[in-house]
């Protein structure tokens, strides 16, 4: 039960990122009404204020690259907490970003999740 | 009352007694907790106690530069911290990130249910 946790927690954040780095609108797939964002300390709520402030961003291109994975039940009828760091390099820019961020994932159908809960950080200094 | 400030309060206790009284964390968590610390997993108050009161230093001092925290639902709390862990003895402090997945308590106050806590390195 625990490595199929963590098998989930990898498939579903290699899916996020790859869609954040290649196709940034449809991340508004893996939100619902419900969800809730804080970016950088800026609360949002809804997939249409999350999307709206993903696509928005100040780049157009960027990579992340992850270093660590932990997931969790979270014991919400299936949950699962994913804590995510690594860095994000954007182009032109020389130095990658560290980040941290942090996923409540809760499921649809069987094998489908949807992001409730994401909180995301830089990592300075 | 205002889950913000209910997060920063719970916050601040835990840091505080893992910098003074750390086996006093035994009352922050139940026999369901998980705790995720570097990768190493770890199941149940007694065990995550004897993991947390066996870490490799004496005394050390957490500073907490953010917290973030939202509504998980079914009145659970998930809370997002990242700051500084200054060990006696050490020049350079330390950077970490910690997430905790607070439930309520009967008596009103919270544990943690879920527990994940990684350094950040350079």
């Amino acid at each position: 039960m625990e490595e199929q946790i963590d098998l989930v927690g990898k498939a579903f954040t290699d899916h996020y990122y790859h869609l954040f780095d290649n196709d940034r609108p449809a991340l508004s797939s893996l939100y619902r009404p419900s969800s809730m964002l804080t970016f950088e300390g800026q609360k949002i709520l809804g997939v249409e204020d999350i999307t709206a402030k993903l696509t928005s961003l100040p780049f157009d291109q960027c990579q992340h690259v992850i270093s660590t994975t932990d997931s969790q039940p979270s014991t919400f009828a299936g949950g699962i907490v994913v804590f995510v760091s690594g860095s994000l390099q954007l182009p032109g820019e020389e130095h990658h970003l560290r980040f941290s961020q942090m996923f409540h994932l809760v499921p649809i159908v069987e094998g489908n999740f949807f992001v409730q809960n994401d909180i995301f950080r830089l990592n300075y200094g | 009352m205002d889950p913000d400030a209910v997060a920063k309060a719970f916050v601040e206790h835990y840091y505080a007694t893992f910098d003074s009284n750390r086996p006093g964390l035994a009352n922050l968590y139940q026999d369901g907790s998980m705790l995720t610390f570097e990768g190493q997993k770890i199941q149940g108050a007694q065990s995550i106690v004897a993991k947390l009161t066996s870490l490799p230093f004496q005394q050390c001092q957490h500073n907490i530069t953010t917290v973030d925290c939202q509504p998980s639902g079914a009145g659970g709390m998930l809370v997002f911290v990242s700051g500084t862990l200054q060990l006696s003895g050490e020049q350079h402090a330390l950077k970490f990130s910690q997430m905790f997945h607070l439930m309520p308590t009967q008596q009103g106050s919270f544990y943690v249910l879920n527990d994940i806590f990684r350094l950040n390195y350079a």
